[in-house]
């Protein structure tokens, strides 16, 4: 799994947010490789998500690098910046289904739309997609109607019908029930062993243990700490992950 | 009808003070000779285009003739034997009796004739010719107060109706102190207003009383005994400084008098069909039936207008909404000063502006100076129904489509606007009913819409309740029909 040799896939550098006198990010600096799964963890507020959509430019640097495949995105015009995000899949923790169109609409939609893939090749991927999330029987349903794991296996699967490079997940499970959380991590676990590049914003700490490459915690516009996860849980270094963590523990 | 006057007023000042004329001062008398250019183009055009505010029977009224409702009355016969001497045709246009020196000013017309006093008030915006009949002032009073009411003086603490604009209006708030003073902008109105016991008595000039009291059960004219202040009598006007239709209009004037055509001809033809009006209108009950083009018209017009305005006012709206939730500022500044100027503004302003105003620079037809105005009006108020429309649409949305790689307007065409039409599409129904009932003002400007037309209807009628009543239900069966229609699509989106 690990080939940290490489070309990073992503990479920030001097990366830093700030919204009106709030400066969410102010140093951050790290890479991500080919096949790599880097679960992201620090306290609410700590700037998570807003990082999280610095790198596929939703949310605009106030400076720095956001290298993708060793091209910075903070120079792409409006219509380069679509073509990148293409290739960057994201999966948001409200689910953010399109409630208009059916279950297979909404992940045939952007391969149709942007792409120009034919309705056939679109629809036999959207099928073997849903498959793989265990869903083919909700080809034809609309979002409304399912639960909210469902929809979120739903959501990865619309993510992945772009064929993706990366895909960045922003707590995914964080508003489903406790029952269905299982199934949306497994979907994710299943996704990491086929080797997909993936940067995951989570408060699932055995999910982190388990399945990340590395853990990055963030906190105070920095990330504090970036080890592998048997390091970082066992021998946390800073007082602040120490914190953290006795918190989550106590919890 | 007093706000109209006065907001035509404002607006006349506006566009006459921008500069109309350079030749307001000219003082006209009729041995000046001429030098304008008017007649000549009278001429050119071949036509004489005449205002008139047809409700002031015997001067000028309308008739239904073979179905189609035209203009008659002594003014009529006067005007055509104005442009014959001219060598030229007749061309009626028929308007609220407010805007016809408005017309008049800004070129809508060349001439107006509507048994209009040569006041020295009007004098200063318009020439006139000279007097071509005076008449005294009437008073009509139902039969049954005959007894009790003599002349002005009787009608002490009760109610006097009077045409907005016109002498007996003046008189009646000069002399009757003690009564109160109604001004309505029809007469037909008044008569309504007559009654249905609004109103006590309508100061009208004699032959007009004559000719309603005549026609109208229960009513009669007696002279009003108003002192006379200086009244001239009836001319026709001209727009300043157009000495030589002046000058052509006194010869026939002339011609007129000197044969007394006005006593031998004119008044007894202008009787003639007031008298089969008095006919039509004892067959009361099936008289409405003879007048259905005239509604169907008017519906015709009416939904033509709204809905043209509302496919316009949608587009304009769109195009407004995106510009206001756009990051450019300046086609945000630009929305945004357009909406709210537009929702601060009546729309009684803006037509009128459209049509007067505008109507300087390039000449807009009546109905088409409506449609744009209703559209530009409803433009506003969609654009807020689409912007309120998109902005209930959850922000993840965006992302979630932008994330996917859709550009912006993609994700606006294939995510966000489809969405936000859910919301958008009743508040549009919403926006045609409420067109198809607001249009109704285009009517002011001599749009043939349904108001207009139970306006002629009233008028060759003579029945004030009955052509109210069906355009009421007719109003009803509009709205209540598209907003029936409106659910049932609704019904069906919801059932996607
Ligand atoms: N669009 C925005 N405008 C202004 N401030 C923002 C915006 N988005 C985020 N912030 C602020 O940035 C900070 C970090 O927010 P962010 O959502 O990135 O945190 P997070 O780590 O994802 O937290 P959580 O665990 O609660 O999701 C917060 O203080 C938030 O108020
Ligand atoms: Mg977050």
């Amino acid at each position: 799994m690990n080939n940290e040799t490489a070309t990073p896939v992503l990479e920030v550098k001097h990366l830093k947010k700030v919204f009106g006198k709030n400066e969410v990010l102010k140093d951050i600096n790290e890479q991500v490789s080919n096949g790599q799964v880097i679960c992201l963890i620090g306290p609410s507020g700590a700037g998570k998500s807003t990082f999280l959509r610095c790198l596929n430019m939703l949310d605009q640097p106030t400076s720095g690098e956001v290298l993708f495949e060793g091209q910075d995105l903070t120079k792409l015009d409006d219509k380069q910046l679509d073509k990148t995000r293409e290739n960057m899949g994201m999966v948001f923790q409200s689910f953010n289904l399109f409630p208009h169109k059916t279950v297979i609409e909404n992940i045939k939609l952007a391969p149709v739309k942007v792409k120009g893939e034919d309705d056939a090749t679109a629809t036999a991927t959207a099928e073997k997609l849903l498959k793989q999330v265990g869903l083919e029987n909700k080809a034809d349903a609309f979002p409304a109607s399912l639960s909210g794991g469902q929809q979120q296996r739903v959501a990865i699967a619309r993510a992945l019908a772009m064929n993706p490079k990366v895909m960045l997940f922003d707590e995914p499970t964080s508003a489903l029930d406790p029952e269905m959380v299982g199934e949306v991590l497994k979907v994710m676990q299943d996704l990491a062993s086929e080797g997909m590049t993936m940067v995951v914003v989570t408060h699932e700490m055995g999910f982190a243990r388990n399945v990340a490459d590395k853990v990055w915690f963030m906190a105070d516009g920095y990330i504090q700490e970036s080890a592998e996860p048997k390091t970082f849980f066992e021998h946390p270094e800073t007082d602040r992950a120490k914190d953290f963590l006795a918190k989550i523990l106590e919890a | 009808m007093k706000k109209f006057a006065k907001w035509l007023f404002l607006v006349v000042t506006v566009v006459v003070t921008l500069g109309v004329t350079g030749n307001m001062n000219t003082k006209a008398d009729s041995n000046t000779p001429a030098t304008d250019q008017y007649l000549s183009k009278v001429k050119a055009k071949g036509e004489l285009v005449v205002g008139t505010s047809p409700d002031f029977p015997p001067y000028e009224f309308t008739k239904n003739i073979n179905g189609k409702s035209k203009v008659v009355g002594m003014d009529m016969e006067i005007s055509k034997k104005v442009a014959s001497d001219m060598g030229v045709k007749l061309v009626i246009r028929r308007m609220d009796f407010d805007s016809l020196l408005v017309a008049l000013q800004t070129g809508k017309v060349d001439m107006v004739i509507a048994g209009m006093s040569k006041t020295p008030k009007r004098a200063k915006s318009v020439d006139f010719s000279n007097v071509y009949y005076k008449a005294g002032e009437d008073l009509v009073i139902k039969k049954s107060d005959l007894k009790t009411i003599k002349s002005y003086k009787s009608l002490a603490g009760k109610a006097i109706g009077a045409q907005t604009g016109s002498i007996q209006y003046n008189l009646v708030k000069n002399q009757a102190t003690k009564s109160t003073l109604k001004g309505m902008d029809k007469d037909t109105d008044l008569i309504l207003a007559l009654q249905t016991n609004k109103i006590d008595a309508i100061a009208l000039d004699q032959p007009t009383a004559e000719a309603y009291a005549k026609n109208t059960d229960g009513l009669v004219a007696i002279n009003a005994h108003f002192k006379d202040e200086g009244e001239q009598g009836s001319a026709i006007a001209f727009p300043k400084g157009a000495q030589s239709l002046v000058n052509s209009a006194n010869k026939s004037i002339a011609e007129i008098k000197a044969k007394n055509l006005i006593h031998k001809q004119y008044l007894p033809n202008a009787g003639k069909y007031l008298a089969t009006g008095k006919s039509k209108s004892a067959k009361a009950a099936n008289s409405m039936w003879a007048y259905k083009d005239f509604f169907i018209a008017g519906v015709g017009y009416t939904l033509m207008i709204s809905a043209v305005s509302v496919v316009i006012g949608f587009l304009l709206g769109t195009l407004l909404a995106l510009m206001r939730l756009s990051k450019n500022k300046i086609a945000n500044g630009i929305s945004v000063s357009y909406i709210e100027f537009v929702r601060g503004t009546p729309l009684m302003v803006q037509i009128l502006f459209i049509y007067f105003g505008l109507g300087l620079v390039v000449n807009i037809p009546a109905l088409l100076s409506g449609i744009i105005a209703v559209s530009l009006n409803s433009g506003a108020y969609v654009a807020e129904v689409i912007r309120s429309g998109i902005s209930s649409i959850a922000v993840g949305q965006t992302e979630a489509s932008r994330s996917l790689g859709l550009s912006r307007s993609m994700t606006m065409r294939f995510i966000i606007l489809p969405q936000a039409m859910k919301n958008i599409w009743p508040a549009l129904g919403n926006e045609f009913v409420s067109l198809i009932k607001e249009s109704s003002i285009v009517s002011i400007i001599g749009v043939k819409d349904l108001i207009y037309q139970s306006r002629i209807v009233q008028a060759d009628t003579y029945r004030g309740v009955m052509p109210l009543l069906i355009t009421m239900i007719l109003y009803f069966i509009m709205t209540f029909g598209l907003s029936r229609l409106m659910k049932f699509f609704e019904g069906r989106m919801t059932h996607e």
